[in-house]
C-alpha cells in the first residue's frame, strides 16, 4: 500500500492546473434524478484554490438543472501541452453572483466569448462553485513529454523581491519593479498605475514597451510612453482589478472584446483633458493585479495601485504567472506603505549644494508658452496638453515661482502646505504626482524638466524663456 | 460478436443530424451507474447508421472501464458531438444502449475518423502529434457502444443550448 502510494502520489488539482487554462474545452457529465445522463462541453473551468473549481453559469441548461438537483458531476479535462487526460469528481456547493470570483470569471469569459465570436451571446449569470472530491488520471492516450518552461517563476519572484530591497523612494521602487518584469519575467509590455483618491481614476506612473508599438514613428510619439495614461474605475481589466481588488486575467482576446473596447472608449466621452489608454493595438493576453497596502489589522487593504502586463501572444499569462505577479504586487504594496513619502511626516534632506547659480538665465531660443486652465488645473505646453489635476497645479506653481521669483529649488513639504495645490487630504500621495509630472516632462523631451536633488527636494530645470498664460 | 440485438426502439436521428454526424467531430459520452453517479469518456470514432436509427460509438474500453460497465448495466447513454472549429454541437440520448466488441468494419472506422479529426483540429492551431497523443488507442482495447437515439438536443453554446432538435 505505502509502496504503491510512493509510486503513484495522489493527484492534486494544483498538479493539473494547466488543464484549466481553457485551451481545450472540458467535458462534463451530470445525471438527472431519473438517472438520465447528460454530457456537455465547457469553455471555462476556473481554478479557485487547491480544493475547488468554479464553472460559469450562462444559461439555464440541463447540466445546471442536474447539478442543482443532484450536486454530483464528473469533469474530463486535457492537458494542453501533453494531451494527458484527467477526470475530476465534483460536488456542487453554491453559486456566486458577485464578488472577486464572479468578476474574475466574467473577465475571462468575455475573452473566450470574443475568441469564438460570441461576445454578444455570453453573459455570466453566476459562478457555480464545486469541491473537487477526487481526481483520476485517464489511462488512455499516449501523452507527450511536458513542455520545457523558459523560466522558473518562483525564482523570478524571489529575485524580483530581492531586487526591490533598499529602494530610495517610490520612483526607484517603480523602476525596479518594471525592470524585474522585463528581465526576470520576460514581460514586454507593462504598466504600473496609481489611484487618484479624488476621482478614483488610475494613472500610469511607470511603463515598459509602449514607445515603439505604434504603427508609424509619428503615431508612436503621439501615443507616448504610457506615462499618464488613465483608466476609469471598473473599466477594462485594470479598472475591474482595481474595483474588485482581484487579479483579472484574459488569455484569449481579440480587439473586439468588450473589456478592451470599454477601456479605449471610456475616455472619449469623459472629461476634456485625459490621456487615453491606447495600450497594445492587438492584445491577446492581459493580466491586471491589484497592489494592496495593508494597515495592521486590515485584511482587505487599501488600493495602492495596479500592476498590468499584456502581450500580443495568446495564453502568455497562465495561472502560475498570475500567482507570481500577485506575489510581486504584495511585496510592492508592503514596500509602498513603508516608504518615507507615504508617512504623514515627510522626511527631508537638508539643502545640500545650492543650484549652480540662482535662476540661471535661460539659454535663448524661442520662448515656450505654458497655459494653465483653472477649471481642471490642466497645463498645456505650446498648445499640447501635458497634464492636469494635482500634478498640473504643482507645475503651474513651480513655473510661476520660477518666472516671478527666479526660484529653481523646491521641497515636497512646501507643496504639501501650499493653499493653491488641491491635495484632497493628508493621505493623498504627493510623491506619486511628482513622479507623474517628472516623467511626463521627460516624455516630452522639452525645455522643462524636474530633477530630484535629495529626499523631499527637487529642482526645476528650464532651458528656454517661459511665457505664462492663465485661462479661467 | 454477433450484430447486437435487443436495441430498444427510439426515434432515430433525421437526415440533417445524420449529415452533421457524418464527419470527424469531437465525441464525448456520459452514462450513469445504478446509484446515479455520472461517468464520462472521450470516444475515438462514431457512426450513425444510414437510416439514422442506430448510433455506434467507439472508445477505449480499458481507459473507460467504469463507464463501459455502467452502460452494460443500466443501458443509459448520452453522446455529444462537437465541431471544434465552429463549436456547433448536438447531444443524442437513448436508453437500452448495448456494449459489444467492435466488428472489423467498425474498428476500421477509427483510422479515417482520426485523419478527419486531425484535419479539423490542425486547422485551428493544434498539432498532429498532440491530437494523436489524445486520441491514441490500442485496437485491442476498442469497445463499441450501440444506441437507438431517442432524443436529440442542440448543444451549441448560446441561449438555444439544450433545446430539442426535431428529427
Amino acid at each position: 500500500m505505502s509502496d504503491r502510494q510512493d509510486h503513484h502520489p495522489v493527484l492534486t488539482l494544483d498538479a493539473i492546473r494547466t488543464c484549466l487554462e481553457g485551451v481545450i474545452p472540458a467535458t462534463i457529465a451530470t445525471v438527472a434524478p431519473d438517472g438520465t445522463p447528460n454530457v456537455s462541453q465547457l469553455s471555462q473551468v476556473h481554478y479557485v484554490d487547491p480544493g475547488h473549481i468554479a464553472l460559469s453559469y450562462q444559461f439555464f441548461n440541463k447540466t445546471r438543472a442536474n447539478i442543482l438537483d443532484c450536486r454530483d458531476a464528473l469533469l474530463e479535462v486535457i492537458d494542453p501541452s501533453t494531451g494527458a487526460q484527467y477526470r475530476l469528481r465534483l460536488d456542487y456547493l453554491r453559486t456566486e453572483t458577485d464578488g472577486p470570483l464572479f468578476e474574475s470569471m466574467k473577465a475571462k469569459l468575455s475573452g473566450i466569448a470574443s475568441h469564438v465570436g460570441m461576445a454578444e451571446v455570453f453573459r455570466l449569470r453566476g459562478a457555480d462553485l464545486f469541491r473537487v472530491t477526487e481526481i483520476e488520471a485517464v489511462p488512455g492516450g499516449r501523452p507527450l513529454p511536458a513542455r520545457i518552461r523558459p523560466r522558473s517563476l518562483l525564482s523570478a519572484v524571489r529575485r524580483a523581491c530581492e531586487g526591490l530591497r533598499g529602494c530610495a523612494d517610490l520612483s526607484d521602487l517603480l523602476d525596479r519593479a518594471i525592470m524585474a518584469l522585463r528581465d526576470l519575467f520576460g514581460v514586454e509590455h507593462a504598466l504600473i498605475l496609481l489611484p487618484d483618491a479624488a476621482s478614483g481614476r488610475l494613472f500610469t506612473v511607470a511603463a515598459l514597451g509602449y514607445e515603439a508599438s505604434g504603427e508609424a514613428a509619428g503615431e508612436a510619439s503621439k501615443r507616448g510612453s504610457g506615462i499618464g495614461w488613465e483608466v476609469a474605475p471598473g473599466d477594462g481589466v485594470i479598472g475591474v482589478a482595481a474595483r474588485e481588488r482581484v487579479p483579472i486575467r484574459i488569455t484569449h482576446m481579440t480587439t473586439d472584446v468588450a473589456y478592451s473596447m470599454a477601456m479605449r472608449q471610456g475616455t472619449a466621452a469623459g472629461p476634456l483633458h485625459e490621456i487615453p489608454f491606447p495600450g497594445l493595438e492587438r492584445p491577446h493576453s492581459q493580466l491586471a493585479v491589484p497592489i494592496l497596502t495593508h494597515e495592521a489589522g486590515d485584511g482587505r487593504g487599501g488600493l495602492g495601485g495596479v500592476l498590468f502586463v499584456e502581450s500580443a501572444q495568446e495564453m502568455r499569462f497562465t495561472y502560475d504567472d498570475e500567482d507570481a505577479l500577485a506575489t510581486l504586487a504584495a511585496q510592492l504594496g508592503a514596500l509602498m506603505r513603508s516608504l518615507p513619502a507615504a508617512q504623514t511626516t515627510e522626511v527631508e534632506d537638508p539643502p545640500a549644494e545650492p543650484a549652480p547659480a540662482p535662476a540661471p538665465a535661460p539659454a535663448g531660443g524661442p520662448p515656450i508658452t505654458v497655459r494653465h486652465y483653472t477649471t481642471d488645473d490642466s497645463v498645456f505646453l505650446d498648445h499640447d496638453y501635458l497634464i492636469k489635476g494635482v500634478a498640473g497645479a504643482i507645475l503651474w506653481k513651480l513655473v510661476r515661482e520660477h518666472t516671478i521669483l527666479g526660484r529653481t529649488d523646491f521641497t515636497n513639504r512646501e507643496l504639501r502646505l501650499a493653499p493653491d495645490i488641491p491635495l484632497p487630504d493628508f493621505a493623498e500621495n504627493l510623491e506619486a504626482r511628482l513622479i507623474l509630472l517628472q516623467r511626463r516632462l521627460d516624455d516630452r523631451r522639452g525645455p522643462l524638466r524636474i530633477e530630484k536633488t535629495g529626499r523631499g527636494r527637487f529642482r526645476l530645470l528650464v532651458e528656454t524663456p517661459l511665457r505664462l498664460e492663465e485661462m479661467q | 460478436m454477433a450484430e447486437p440485438d435487443g436495441l430498444q426502439l427510439g426515434a432515430g436521428v433525421g437526415a440533417a443530424v445524420s449529415r452533421f454526424l457524418d464527419r470527424s467531430l469531437s465525441v464525448n459520452v456520459a452514462s450513469s451507474d445504478r446509484s446515479n453517479r455520472p461517468l464520462v469518456a472521450r470516444a475515438v470514432a462514431a457512426q450513425a447508421s444510414s437510416g439514422g436509427e442506430r448510433l455506434t460509438v467507439l472508445l477505449d474500453g480499458r481507459a473507460n472501464a467504469e463507464l463501459v460497465a455502467a452502460v452494460a448495466d443500466t443501458g443509459r447513454l448520452a453522446v455529444v458531438f462537437s465541431e471544434p472549429s465552429t463549436h456547433r454541437s448536438l447531444q443524442v440520448k437513448g436508453d437500452g444502449a448495448l456494449v459489444a466488441a467492435p466488428t472489423a468494419e467498425e474498428a476500421a472506422l477509427t483510422g479515417p475518423y482520426l485523419d478527419g479529426f486531425i484535419a479539423e483540429l490542425t486547422g485551428i492551431g493544434f498539432t498532429e502529434p498532440f491530437i494523436r497523443a489524445v486520441m491514441s488507442c490500442d485496437p485491442a482495447d476498442l469497445v463499441a457502444l450501440h444506441v437507438r437515439p431517442a432524443t436529440v438536443f442542440d448543444q451549441t453554446p448560446g441561449p438555444k443550448a439544450g433545446e430539442p432538435v426535431q428529427a
